[in-house]
């Protein structure tokens, strides 16, 4: 066993040694964390997001560096009056990496895939509105949903077509997958790194231009830093602040920015006291100092945020909306005064393992504790944060979410009453009635203002005090042309990048 | 080595190690800062009037996070060699005296227990406790135990041989006080180096720890700890990280060299044993 | 001769039982229900999902049951599969021992082909303050952070030799002069204890070979002094040197740990970090029951050449 595992191990080894004298242009990408699987549908963190979404993958839709929603393997699609019906029509040329023609039947079989129990996919929440699934004809995809859904074609775009035969295999698309994108599976050593090859079959003619990337897995930030300015890598991709600041003007590197969708967020359970108590929740939106966070966690390379992302310039509100926004210790301490919960409140605040957050954690904990709480940090390994945060298992908690284009992705499952992420236990019936309405309006002012109201509400009483939104940055060497970092840290501009 | 240097040498060792206990027990009072005190706008400088050796991520003052570092570090690593020293050294005396079946069970497990490298066993330990200083300490302490179990099982077997023990035990004196009273005293000085060196090396066991994120958690200043808060911003600022290993380095230093130069005054025949 | 061998044998072979127990009971004293932390971040826990793990990993049947199951498959090389990426935990270990092994074997190899000409240097200035000297340099080496000293060497490389490639790790045999040229510096991180180790090792014994008689013997006989020192030195040396290997092997893979977090080596040590992150406990204990069963043999190796190499052992 142990030496047909080892004869198996050297003979991957000379295999690579073979490619990459072949290629001199494989993109070598400095990334800080392994992935634990690449299962697009089943994935749930950064690491994997990054190399296989819009890199191994590709939706019906896409969306572009403005966060619009474009075409993908759907050249076109018409939507009935009554909004009730999609159909799509799919590009003809697309070849999976396995060489089979993607047709209707495969898109047909992945949204049942990621609808169905046992795959038991964190996805499933986005494609609730479908009701069935059609294939008309090898290149016709018929949609039918049970009510008109406005965030379905955003939603879209995160949904992974993958080849029919997987759509009861729950483990293959975790070390193998097979997609349609610009760059193919090639090999995945642990805590290595992941080999993607150029697909010579993409349906964009002439792209890539690379001939692969090789995701380096570096733990280490020094290291990854110094990888990069020897040249060794090429790219380190969504860093945050500080590292970006110990790269910038470092000979040969250049850095590229973007406000992200990603947000900090102190969530508060409000099953049980201290927070089932509104006031104490609007305490703690008073007493944080947000502009104190960005300067100290972001090194000032971010903004104080509501709960949506000042990128999405068409939804979110400005800060200036939110009373609670303004920081006022006296404020505070008055709204615990009146909540008469007695003092101090003694709370512990789940962290998430990241250095950026275990610091915002402190500088929360500090404010917090000036007006009468009595915070204690608990940092916790990745897995068992998680699996306090699902099952509800907290006080409070420290931690950074990813984002969504479309404010209903992130709403309706987070803050409506029993929404498979609200795992704040929070009930409103009002935000109900607001979430449930807007997520079927045609109308776009009419769905904005829904989500003023949802935004003013949540700002302040909501479970969640929504902290900053921040300057994602990429360094790179000055050679590598036509990358951009994306809002969503999806790496999918790395098609049309030569190095 | 003369006898002079030699004295000099255990002169100096102690007083490192002292002066590092002092400034660990005084921390409250020496400390210029409230060791968690953030302050923003004077983060990651470098040594200035104000902060002798300057501040970290979160301008906090790096001088006082490292004395209260050494509190941490001093604490969980006494603790733990503290606890080895009592089980495996019972353990130990305990099998030389009886012998049998109790020894050999005893040291069976004991040998068990030493077949696992150090860090290894550390860290299944905290995988089973999850992180947490005092899960770094109670791994050392496990670790260790059996180090002074066969430590001081060979020396109280000999004992136990002596006619002098054999004395004790015909005018009927009772197995306890034969072992604190006549057995135990004749083996401090080994005790004594062995601890201290243990000490050291539990030291950097913490450090290391702490430094892949299993042992002291933030906000409570760790040397460990500040090593690896400190390596994200080296080249911003490598202030904090530069001296925390320092900080390590003399603690662990200390202990080590005070090892060495009590084994070589204490008993000069236990030299190039370790 | 052979009877030693006999009880070491059986030595042997109690300790790795006892080792096995230990790490086999380890899942099992996890506080809380294991099954659902393994069951994890990625799925929602239901009961039927439980009872599927629970079955998988055979946590469902009588403990004795369970451990001889898991005992016997571990003997097959058979550590079950990892629960995320569903590899078998074997071929992971197989994966992310190489690195592992070859930064443990350059360390020592360093710290030994270094220590013998430092050791003899050190040897030839004796006395008062030189001695005084060296053996705080020593234990400042013992006692220096292996991952500190990782982190300054980096950072020195970083502004003294920029475009030195020497990040991450190739295969030897992929590429041997860019795997060598990467491993350098974390072997050296590792290796300082073990010169600091040896050197007062080659010290100590070359100071007792220069008061014995055969030197002055040998001397005598008109053979050239180098030529005398060095090799009853050498000899002499041999023996603790030995007895530290077993010990050192232990601190280099613990040493190891650490440094490859630090240099982005992809060895045993980021598996089992990762996988403590992950909760992943088969491959938890697959790994520290794999080196630590490596560790027994090498201080039972150890044990066997010490009968070899001297003859007093064998009475």
């Amino acid at each position: 066993m142990f030496r047909s595992a080892l004869r198996s191990a050297m003979g991957a080894g000379f295999m690579v040694a073979a490619m990459a004298s072949a290629s001199a242009q494989v993109l070598e990408i400095g990334a800080d964390n392994s992935p634990t699987g690449l299962d697009p549908h089943l994935i749930t963190a950064f690491p994997s997001f990054m190399v296989v979404n819009g890199n191994i993958y590709e939706g019906l839709t896409a969306v572009d560096k403005d966060l619009k929603v474009v075409p993908s393997l759907a050249e076109s699609w018409t939507v009935s009056s009554d909004g009730k019906t999609y159909t799509f029509k799919l590009r003809d040329n697309v070849k999976f990496h396995d060489g089979s023609a993607m047709e209707a039947e495969d898109v047909v079989s992945t949204i049942k895939r990621v609808q169905s129990k046992e795959i038991a996919s964190p996805l499933a929440s986005r494609l609730s509105a479908i009701e069935s699934a059609n294939a008309v004809d090898p290149r016709t995809v018929e949609l039918k949903l049970k009510e008109p859904s406005a965030p379905l074609l955003a939603s879209l775009a995160t949904i992974a077509i993958v080849p029919s035969s997987v759509e009861t295999n729950k483990d293959v698309l975790q070390k193998q997958p097979v997609g349609t994108g610009p760059f193919k599976f090639q090999e995945w050593q642990p805590n290595g790194f992941i080999l993607l090859a150029k697909n010579d079959n993409y349906w964009q003619q002439g792209l890539p231009k690379l001939s692969g990337l090789k995701f380096n897995i570096v733990p280490e930030s020094a290291t990854r830093q110094v990888g990069l300015t020897n040249g060794q890598y090429a790219l380190l991709p969504n860093i945050d602040a500080a590292t970006a600041l110990q790269l910038k003007g470092k000979p040969g590197v250049k850095l590229s920015e973007t406000l992200e969708l990603a947000y900090t967020l102190i969530g508060m359970n409000v099953s049980k006291p201290p927070f089932d108590n509104p006031k104490v929740r609007e305490a703690v939106n008073y007493a944080i100092n947000r502009q104190e966070i960005v300067d100290a966690a972001l090194f000032g390379a971010g903004v104080p945020g509501g709960p949506l992302s000042p990128a999405l310039k068409s939804w979110a509100l400005d800060v200036n909306e939110f009373p609670c926004y303004s920081h006022d210790p006296a404020k505070a301490e008055a709204l615990l005064k009146e909540s008469g919960v007695s003092l101090p409140i003694n709370v512990t605040m789940n962290v998430l393992p990241r250095q950026d957050i275990k610091d915002v954690a402190q500088v929360v904990q500090e404010q917090l504790n000036k007006v009468g709480f009595n915070v204690e940090l608990k940092n916790q390994e990745q897995g068992q944060f998680i699996q306090d945060w699902r099952n509800s298992n907290f006080d409070m908690f420290a931690s950074l979410n990813a984002g969504n284009p479309d404010p209903d992705e992130y709403f309706y499952r987070t803050f409506r009453t029993g929404g498979s992420t609200n795992v704040f236990k929070y009930s409103d019936a009002e935000i109900d009635r607001l979430l449930d309405s807007a997520r079927t309006m045609q109308d776009q002012a009419e769905r904005k203002k829904a989500y003023d109201q949802v935004q003013k509400k949540l700002a302040c009483s909501g479970p969640v005090a929504h902290l900053t939104y921040g300057t994602l940055f990429s360094a790179m060497r000055d050679k590598l042309q036509g990358y951009e970092v994306m809002p969503n840290r999806s790496l999918s501009t790395l098609r049309d990048a030569t190095y | 080595m003369s006898r002079l240097a030699k004295n000099k040498l255990l002169s100096f060792a102690l007083f490192l190690v002292v002066l590092q206990l002092v400034l660990a027990i005084g921390a409250p009072l020496i400390a210029p800062y409230d060791p968690m005190a953030q302050s923003i706008a004077r983060r990651l400088r470098g040594p200035t009037e104000l902060n002798w050796l300057g501040t970290d991520q979160l301008g906090r003052d790096v001088l006082t996070r490292i004395l209260y570092g050494y509190r941490t570090s001093l604490i969980a690593c006494v603790l733990a060699v503290g606890v080895a020293l009592l089980a495996g050294g019972s353990l130990g005396l305990v099998a030389a005296y009886y012998r049998g079946w109790i020894d050999r069970i005893i040291m069976r497990v004991m040998d068990v227990l030493f077949a696992f490298p150090v860090m290894l066993l550390a860290i299944g330990i905290i995988a089973v406790l999850g992180p947490h200083t005092y899960s770094a300490a109670a791994a050392i302490a496990v670790v260790y135990t059996p180090i002074f179990a066969r430590l001081l099982r060979g020396p109280a077997l000999v004992l136990c041989e002596s006619e002098y023990v054999a004395g004790a035990r015909a005018i009927g004196a009772s197995d306890a006080r034969i072992i604190f009273l006549h057995i135990l005293p004749n083996l401090a000085s080994v005790i004594l180096v062995q601890t201290s060196l243990l000490l050291s090396a539990a030291i950097l066991v913490e450090a290391s720890l702490s430094f892949l994120g299993l042992g002291t958690q933030p906000p409570t200043p760790s040397l460990g700890l500040m090593l690896s808060e400190g390596r994200n911003f080296l080249q911003l600022s490598p202030w904090s990280a530069i001296f925390a290993g320092f900080a390590i380095l003399f603690l662990s230093f200390g202990f080590n060299l005070l090892g060495d130069a009590l084994r070589d005054t204490l008993d000069p025949r236990l030299r190039g044993q370790s | 001769m052979n009877r030693v061998l006999f009880s070491r044998l059986i030595d042997l072979v109690v300790v790795l039982f006892g080792v096995s127990i230990i790490v086999f009971l380890m899942i099992r004293l996890i506080p809380g229900d294991a099954v659902a932390i393994m069951l994890g971040a990625n799925t929602e826990i239901t009961p039927e999902r439980m009872a599927e793990l629970k079955s998988r990993v055979g946590l469902d049947r009588p403990i004795v049951e369970q451990y001889l199951l898991w005992a016997g498959a571990a003997l097959r090389g058979d550590f079950g599969t990892s629960l995320w990426t569903g590899r078998p935990v074997s071929t992971e270990i197989m994966i992310h021992l190489w690195p592992t092994l070859e930064l443990t074997f350059l360390s020592l190899f360093i710290g030994a082909v270094l220590a013998v000409p430092v050791g003899c240097l050190m040897a030839q200035t004796r006395g008062g303050a030189a001695d005084v000297a060296m053996r705080v340099a020593a234990i400042a080496g013992l006692t220096i952070p292996s991952f500190w000293l990782g982190i300054v060497l980096i950072l020195l490389l970083a502004t003294l030799a920029p475009s030195f490639a020497s990040l991450g790790y190739v295969p030897f045999t992929e590429d041997p002069i860019g795997n060598l040229q990467r491993m350098l510096l974390p072997s050296i991180a590792l290796a300082l204890p073990i010169l600091a180790n040896l050197s007062r090792l080659v010290r100590s014994a070359m100071l007792d070979a220069l008061g014995q008689d055969y030197i002055r013997t040998a001397r005598a006989k008109g053979l050239s002094e180098r030529k005398v020192v060095y090799k009853h030195a050498l000899r002499n040396a041999l023996i603790p040197f030995l007895t530290s290997v077993g010990i050192m092997t232990g601190y280099l893979l613990g040493g190891a740990i650490v440094v490859e977090q630090v240099f982005a080596i992809p060895g045993l040590g980021r598996l089992i970090l990762g996988a403590i992150a992950e909760r992943n406990y088969p491959v938890i204990q697959a790994t520290i029951l794999v080196v630590t069963a490596g560790f027994v043999l090498v201080n039972f190796l150890v044990d066997l050449l010490y009968i070899v190499v001297d003859p007093r052992v064998r009475a």
